[in-house]
């Protein structure tokens, strides 16, 4: 069964149309990966999946239930929003990192919040008492999972430090396991490692690499040539915000269709024996 | 005269200095909000009134503004502050109103634009992070940007703060008898001028309190960076 | 922290030693010398005052050109702020005070007069839509009163028996004073006859009249040189002789205020 389907996505910003009609579906467990030049159009369909921008066209259907449908009206609120982008889970290419908080701080954040609200629903039938109790006990379990996923990322050593005390690669990956404290059901990446100096992308590749199992269902979008090919279950390919070519990474990887996957990958295979990567 | 008579005597002043500055404060933090919120509002003819107040106030002295909210009322409206029922008769109560008025209005001008650039220096990362973490907008303000934009504005707020203090002097020109005024009494009344320089005492301690206070906020600030 | 405050005050209290201080050397050496006497002014009308030209004219500013042409020395008008007189005198920015001065009991601590020149009177200032309703001191009682904080007139009310009910507040200054009387903030203000006379009836003022039938404190206008200073007999003699060559007599005719120097030299 498709866990995702994305029909027929436009989004322009004024005069210029960055998605020009995207479709594809994803299988639960399939890791996608996205690859094309700057500009094509991937970082703006991972904002139109988690909700950062308003597609004008098409629809988002997760679990065979639409979450969004430019046509409708319904999904508008700002509470069906908040709702539905968390079957999403985001992580950017700059960390942005909460930096008042620790490191456990900014994984638990939201969760806690989220747990607060859901208590006050709760809170009238409930004593003062028993509230405190509750609230202790689900935060308990919440700070739990934070750990068990720090653990993940291999950075529970680090629960307590600030964002500014880590490197770079240790933001990325304590941006991961506060994407996943929210268990989405699909995990985005725009360019996870495009912010980071070289010696620091492999570590958080292997722990995107690690995340890989039969329930977790990823989209990367990613410079890291070879990371797609090894890593992923699907590669699509996208020019001028249009899918270009998508299949199997080895066909797409070697056997290139078009002149524009054939032109990119040449180029990009050349930078990577640069930098001499993973 | 006594140092301890003199410093009695200025004491009483100066309680109307600290009067005068904590209402203020208190007052124009909360009120600079409001008038920051309205300048970056979407409405755009509430943007261009609120941003054009601003751009008055800012640009005009404030012992100016002192006597148009002391004078004018009664010189174009025939309506003086001193006859204004909620005062009850008090020509002390109503000019010490007169001036806090003037005061707020005129700190929480310059307070909202501190608020306005502390505000956008925070990078939209931030609210977006907040957002896919399906944070409402109050949560990803009260959570996540306040505390960092307070951080951002604290060196400028304690600038303005420790102005205000001095600022409070201007508050004499309309009979509000703050310690300047107390020490200027003594000069006519005594012809003896010491007093009047040692009011520099008081605000100077004063100030240095204030300043330890910041540095202590700011300490506890620097636990994080942005 | 106590020590810190201790300092500061030490440092201040030291400062008004300082200022406290004064040179025992002649003064009219002092001034001869400089070949200046810098005097120590308000813009005030009629007394120091500017006219169309940008020209500094006035009752005291003729008074003290004549002066200095005798002494042979050139007169320097320097604008001070009138709180700060008695500092300036002192610290010597400023050789004399010579801007319709009061002469005080309290201010000869302060300051050496000349013989007086010039009666003052303090008077009340209504406006005259309120003509019929203040006419005497006891009309005044429940009334809102200023007057420029220590100042004579302040005084002349907190003195009086009479207004010790009426609600008395301290202005900055006798413009201040003026300013709240417009604004209807004050029912009455009182100030002096000079400031008065230049004041009421004239521009935005012109609805204001002097009580004429309340009468308050007299005051006598004097020059104020430096404690000790021999400047005060040298003018004193100056002024003797132009009051005996009608100079002075000129020039108070000029700025209406015959009747008023009369009073004070007789």
């Amino acid at each position: 069964m498709a866990i995702l389907e994305v029909k027929n996505i436009h989004k322009c910003f004024r005069d210029v149309c960055v998605l020009d009609g995207i479709d594809f579906t994803l299988e639960k467990g399939e890791v996608l990966a996205i690859i094309g030049s700057s500009g094509s159009g991937k970082t703006t369909l991972l904002r139109c999946l988690n909700f950062l921008e308003r597609p004008d066209e098409g629809q988002i259907i997760v679990n065979d239930k639409v979450i969004f449908d430019a046509e409708s009206k319904e999904n508008t609120s700002e509470a069906a929003i908040r709702k539905n982008r968390l079957h999403f889970g985001l992580v950017f290419q700059s960390f942005n990192l909460f930096p008042q908080y620790t490191v456990i701080g900014n994984v638990t954040l939201a969760a806690k919040l989220a747990n607060k609200e859901r208590l006050k629903e709760l809170k009238k039938s409930m004593t003062n008492g028993e509230y405190r109790k509750e609230l202790k006990a689900s935060e308990a379990e919440i700070d739990t999972h934070a750990l068990e996923l720090l653990r993940r990322v291999g950075l529970e050593e680090k629960a307590d430090a600030y964002p500014y005390q880590l490197s770079g690669g240790q933001q990325q990956r304590v941006a991961i396991a506060r994407a996943l404290a929210m268990t989405p059901d699909i995990l985005c990446f725009d360019e996870p490692t495009s912010a980071l100096d070289p010696e620091l992308t492999g570590e958080v590749l292997n722990v995107i690499r690690g995340l890989k199992s039969s329930d977790r269902t990823m989209i990367v979008v990613t410079h890291e040539m070879e990371f797609a090919k090894n890593v992923s279950d699907r590669v699509i390919f996208m020019a001028n915000g249009v899918i270009e070519e998508m299949g199997d990474p080895k066909e797409v990887f070697e056997n290139p269709k078009s002149e524009a996957l054939k032109a990119f990958l040449s180029k990009a295979l050349d930078s990577e024996y640069a930098q001499e990567d993973i | 005269m006594s140092l301890l008579d003199a410093t009695l005597q200025l004491l009483d002043g100066f309680k109307l200095t600290l009067l005068l500055f904590g209402l203020t404060l208190a007052l124009s933090l909360p009120l600079g909000l409001v008038f920051c919120f309205g300048s970056m509002s979407k409405f755009a003819p509430l943007k261009w009134f609120t941003k054009g107040f601003v751009y008055i106030i800012r640009g005009t002295p404030l012992l100016l503004q002192l006597m148009i909210v002391v004078y004018l009322p009664g010189i174009a409206f025939g309506a003086p502050i001193t006859r204004w029922p909620i005062f009850g008769g008090s020509v002390p109560t109503a000019y010490f109103c007169g001036a806090l008025a003037a005061f707020v209005i005129n700190y929480s001008c310059y307070f909202s634009e501190i608020y306005r650039g502390g505000i956008i220096n925070i990078p939209k990362g931030q609210y977006e992070a907040g957002q896919v973490l399906g944070m409402t907008k109050r949560q990803i303000f009260f959570k996540v940007i306040l505390l960092q934009v307070i951080k951002n504005i604290l060196a400028p707020i304690s600038n303005e703060t420790i102005t205000l203090v001095k600022d409070t002097a201007l508050a004499r020109t309309v009979s509000v008898m703050e310690i300047l005024f107390c020490a200027y009494e003594i000069l006519t009344l005594k012809n003896i001028i010491w007093p009047l320089f040692y009011t520099g005492v008081f605000y100077l301690v004063f100030n240095t309190l204030l300043t330890l206070l910041f540095g202590y906020i700011e300490k506890r600030l620097s636990r994080f960076r942005s | 922290m106590k020590k810190f405050i201790s300092i500061l005050l030490v440092a201040a209290m030291c400062m008004a030693l300082f200022v406290g201080c004064s040179n025992s050397d002649s003064d009219y050496k002092y001034i001869t010398d400089n070949g200046k006497m810098v005097i120590g002014i308000t813009i005030y009308e009629p007394m120091n005052y500017y006219d169309e030209n940008n020209n500094l004219i006035g009752f005291d500013t003729e008074f003290a050109n004549a002066v200095c042409e005798k002494l042979d020395v050139e007169p320097k008008f320097q604008i001070i702020d009138w709180k700060a007189k008695e500092t300036e005198l002192k610290a010597k920015n400023i050789d004399c005070i010579w801007n319709g001065l009061t002469v005080t009991e309290e201010r000869k601590a302060d300051m050496d007069f000349t013989q007086t020149y010039l009666l003052n009177k303090q008077c009340v200032v209504i406006n005259k839509k309120n003509e019929s309703k203040y006419t005497t001191l006891e009309s005044l009682a429940s009334a809102l009163i200023s007057a420029e904080s220590g100042s004579a007139g302040e005084t002349a009310i907190t003195s009086e028996e009479k207004l010790k009910d009426a609600s008395y507040t301290g202005s900055d200054t006798q413009q201040t004073a003026l300013l709240g009387l417009l604004a209807g903030n004050y029912d009455a203000i009182v100030i002096d006859y000079t400031m008065a006379s230049a004041t009421v009836g004239q521009g935005d003022y012109a609805d204001f009249m002097i009580v004429e039938s309340i009468e308050l404190e007299d005051e006598m206008y004097a020059i104020g040189f430096r404690v000790g200073s021999d400047m005060t007999e040298k003018v004193n003699k100056i002024i003797d002789e132009l009051i005996a060559d009608g100079t002075l007599a000129k020039i108070a005719e000029k700025y209406d205020k015959t009747e008023l120097f009369n009073e004070a030299v007789k």
